[in-house]
């Protein structure tokens, strides 16, 4: 009797954790399982598509995921990485570009200026910028911005960026702005990896390939200087600009952030930004700051500048004026 | 003394933990289930952001830190929260609070590895976050506050983990810790912890460009929210245990943890009447990210009804915490916890955030919310850290349980 | 016991007043851009620091005036004139095509003064000598050359184009300096900028 009770107490002690353990770890396991499968598909199509890419991509890749900071390389491994990097564009875009790694100019300190009486908020600046530094076209990326401003407020907070008519219209004035390559740049300061930072020449610049995509840039930034690409850019073929700088207009990726660099690909082989050279009204200055005859040397001598946002110390290299 | 076998190993320990951890009632397994199908969902979503970008979320160059980021900037300080239970325990050695330490340090662990999860699916480039790391990356350290705070969570979570284990280990093992072992460490994580809500805190402080963070009250008000918002959570763990688990705890403990999350909340609201009165008092150009927050800005009010139940929330919950009508009845005290928790982390979260960066420093205003990518991964989140906390807290409890058992106590 | 605690005391805090006063001198150290760029006199050698090979256009023309840098150039105008020389009709013999005026020079709108003291034709264009501009004085101005003619009225603005705050540099910012002429950007005889539609838009800033 009394082993025929424990029988039964003991075949009741086995039911329970039978019961429990089958419905608890397979369940709890197949999630686990599926989450390792998703997490791992989501690691390589993360890495993009490499497995189905040729092996010269995935090598060439591969190097690039692993490269120094640009600023720690040496002329030669900068010269490496460019060289993959205009392989890279022919084998996934079929576009032949070319990269420079030029170096600052010695003795040059970029400066700009902005005449707000001469823009008429024709906007040839931004659709050259668009154009020249291979912005996005899908998230209509615009490293400048032009306001229509009402005589009687000097803030951008009160005009218009959004403006599409006739222009000037009257009592109106208009006013671009840009990254202003500050040289107590905030930007520069909150960067964890210092991916972004101050060139010797004055231009705030990004090695996109080292940004990890934190984003507190654009939380420092007073100006709104900087763009995040929050999709893969986009740019139609036939409208890239082929001539690029590492630290420039080259094609970046999504995950990176990016901004105006003063158009380093042409600013240091001589030439002028591509917002400067569009301009219809020559609204825009620009120049070496350290040489005493230049256009932007002119124009802080002699005329009324004032610089945006002055009073939080950024010191950028960017005035405007008035006539 | 009956001598007891020494430990039967590391090993043992672990199987044990899984084995403890696996069993349970049906309840249980459901709720394991549960965790489980939200931490798919949560891998599911952050799949599809890693295809799209993160374009996926809401987020835009104006509104740049969202949902996300939101959570973290919370959860950073229930975290650090745990010292206000260390802190009584081991240098006023109470003992009350002293049994329920591990359950805070426990809470501190999830609420940390949250943390780190929420920064991880921020990031752009994740898998360039070696990028960061000293010597094989760039650690932009001491300039970069986000490197502080790589430092002290990192940092933290290795105190929270290490010391918890080392005396459950002990305890485990039949044996009671060497207090000189761990003692220099609990001083040190009572100032850490401090520290990183401070160093977070001054993350959004020191920005000179969003004027609605650029204020010295940031890091003692984040201080003070956390340590009524913490303590709040930890409570209502404590009340869950104690209906769902053989771990008893008196209702001293709900008295004193009542206590320290009355005199935070408290002071949390001081602070908050104090930020008010600098918006509003003579508002400047520098107010509009306050007026959009609490009253919409040019028709975006999207932020309005949120901001003013968490402050309602919160009111409730300090009210009911304060004159404790239910004299620390755990069913009066779980509702005005959750109440309290829940106004925090909206005031704290997208309240804090959003405002920061909306209008933008050209004056723009947009609207925010997060989609369902970052709704997803946040729940994925959430459950991960609930997940551990089990995963923790339930081996914990039984060996402390035991150990007492055998202790006497 | 109690003196060497307070000597303990003192070190930590005179070492801490010393790092937060190297930190503060650190921090100070770094002059501002406006200080640096008052302080660069030393003149800058376009030529040997800028390697790149700086195209000079064609057709240009040295300016008569000095800037602060000396000698620079400008645009021509008179390979932009189509029936440039004038005087291939402008002379003394009779003019034989039909609607000839209407033909040479009716696109021309002459907006240029307001409507108090318009300008007229003969007030730049020299009355004897059509292939030049003309001066209050009465002297010939080459029609490449018509700042100084534009520069009398506009004397501020010519002032600035020859500084640099006025007008636009063609394509390069360093090397020789060519810049654009007055009537590079603006018609001479309507020169103010016609009002136009812009070349594109910002939409709106969500994702």
């Amino acid at each position: 009797m009394n082993s025929r009770k424990n029988k039964d107490c003991r075949k009741q002690k086995k039911n329970t954790p039978l019961q429990d353990k089958p419905f608890g770890r397979r369940e709890f396991l197949k999630g686990a399982v599926k989450a390792a499968a998703l997490g791992s598909a989501a690691m390589v199509s993360g890495c993009g598509t490499g497995l189905l890419g040729s092996s010269e991509e995935d090598s060439l890749r591969w190097k690039e995921y692993f490269k120094k900071h640009y600023r720690l390389m040496t002329q030669e491994e900068k010269d490496e990485t460019v060289r993959r990097l205009e392989r890279l564009a022919r084998l996934r875009r079929g576009v032949d570009i070319q990269m420079s790694s030029k170096g600052p100019i010695e003795r040059v300190l970029f400066g700009y200026a902005f005449n707000l009486t001469r823009c008429e908020g024709f906007m040839e600046c931004v659709a050259a910028c668009v154009k020249e530094n291979n912005l996005d076209r899908k998230s209509n990326t615009q490293y400048i911005r032009i306001f229509e401003m009402e005589h009687g407020e000097m803030s951008p907070a009160s005009g218009n960026s959004k403006y599409f008519h006739e222009v000037p219209v009257e009592d109106h004035f208009y006013m671009g702005v840009q990254c202003f390559h500050c040289e107590k740049a905030p930007c520069v300061k909150a960067c964890p990896t210092q991916a972004t930072y101050r060139e010797p020449d004055g231009i705030v610049v990004v090695d996109y390939d080292w940004c990890i995509g934190c984003r507190y840039c654009i939380a420092a930034c007073p100006y709104y200087g900087r763009r995040f690409n929050w999709n893969e850019p986009y740019v139609p073929v036939n409208e890239i600009t082929k001539k690029q700088h590492y630290l420039g207009n080259r094609m970046r990726t999504r995950g990176q952030m990016e901004k105006c660099t003063f158009c380093v690909q042409r600013t240091r082989e001589g030439r002028l930004p591509a917002c400067v050279e569009a301009c219809p009204t020559g609204a825009r200055v620009f120049g070496n700051l350290l040489d005493p005859k230049s256009e932007i040397r002119y124009v802080l001598k002699n005329k009324k500048v004032f610089r945006f946002k002055e009073e939080l110390g950024t010191d950028a290299k960017y005035w405007y004026f008035i006539d | 003394m009956i001598k007891k076998s020494p430990g039967k190993g590391l090993i043992a320990f672990f199987t044990d933990i899984i084995r403890w951890n696996l069993s349970g009632g049906i309840v249980y397994q459901l709720y394991l289930c549960v965790l489980a199908a939200f931490m798919v969902l949560g891998v599911y979503a952050y799949f599809v952001q890693i295809n799209l970008g993160l374009s996926a979320t809401n987020m835009s160059n104006i509104v740049s830190w969202g949902f996300y980021i939101s959570n973290f900037t919370f959860l950073v300080g229930v975290a650090a929260a745990a010292v206000m239970i260390i802190l009584p325990a081991y240098i006023f050695k109470d003992k009350d609070l002293h049994k329920v330490v591990i359950i805070g340090e426990v809470v501190a662990i999830g609420a940390l590895v949250m943390c780190l999860m929420f920064v991880f699916v921020d990031l752009g480039s994740p898998l360039k976050a070696w990028h960061m790391m000293p010597i094989i990356g760039i650690f932009n350290w001491p300039t970069s506050l986000l490197t502080w705070d790589v430092i002290v969570l990192n940092g933290y979570l290795a105190l929270n983990l290490m010391v918890p284990a080392y005396i459950v280990y002990c305890h485990y093992n039949h044996r009671k810790p060497d207090e000189r072992k761990y003692r220099p460490l609990i001083f040190i994580s009572i100032f850490w912890a401090f520290a990183i809500h401070l160093v977070t805190a001054f993350l959004y402080e020191g920005l000179p460009a969003r004027p609605f963070w650029n204020n010295p009250l940031m890091g003692p008000r984040f201080l003070a929210s956390a340590f009524a918002a913490g303590p709040a959570l930890i409570t209502m763990v404590l009340v869950i245990i104690n209906f769902t688990t053989t771990f008893k705890i008196e209702a001293q403990v709900f008295n004193k943890l009542r206590r320290i999350i009355v005199v935070s909340a408290i002071i949390n609201l001081i602070m908050l009447f104090s930020e008010i009165f600098k918006e509003f008092y003579l508002p400047t150009h520098h107010s509009l990210p306050a007026v959009f927050l609490y009253f919409g800005l040019d028709g975006h009010n999207s932020l309005v009804p949120w901001i003013w139940t968490a402050i309602s929330m919160n009111l409730l919950g300090t009210l009911t915490l304060a004159v404790n009508p239910g004299r620390n009845n755990p069913k009066v005290l779980f509702p005005a916890c959750i109440l309290l928790f829940l106004g925090v982390w909206i005031e704290k979260g997208i309240g804090l955030i959003v405002p920061g960066l909306v209008p933008s420093p050209l004056g723009e205003v947009v609207d925010y919310a997060p989609s369902w990518v970052e709704v997803s991964v946040t729940l994925g989140i959430l459950a991960l850290g609930v997940f551990v906390v089990t995963m923790l807290i339930r081996p914990a409890l039984i060996i402390e349980e035991r150990f007492g058992v055998e202790q006497g106590t | 016991m109690k003196i060497s605690a307070f000597k303990t005391g003192l070190f930590w805090i005179l070492f801490l007043l010393l790092l937060i006063f190297s930190w503060g001198y650190a921090f100070s150290e770094k002059n501002s851009v406006v200080e640096i760029y008052k302080n660069a006199t030393a003149p800058f050698d376009d030529e040997k620091s800028v390697d790149s090979i700086l195209l000079i256009p064609d057709n240009t023309v040295p300016v008569e005036t000095k800037y602060q840098g000396g000698f620079f150039w400008t645009e021509t105008r008179k390979d932009k004139i189509e029936r440039f020389k004038c005087s291939e009709c402008h002379n003394n013999k009779d003019v034989k095509i039909a609607r000839a005026a209407e033909i040479a020079h009716g696109d021309i709108i002459l907006d240029h003064g307001g409507q108090d003291k318009p300008l007229s034709c003969y007030t730049c264009h020299k009355k004897d000598d059509r292939n030049f501009l003309v001066t209050e004085e009465g002297s010939k101005i080459d029609m490449d050359h018509s700042y100084q003619m534009c520069g009398q009225c506009h004397f501020r603005q010519k002032k600035d184009w020859v500084g640099g705050a006025h007008g636009k540099r063609v394509s390069y910012w360093a090397g020789t300096r060519v810049v654009k002429t007055c009537t590079s950007c603006h018609d001479p005889h309507s020169p103010l900028f016609e009002k136009r539609w812009p070349k594109t838009y910002s939409p709106p800033l969500v994702n």
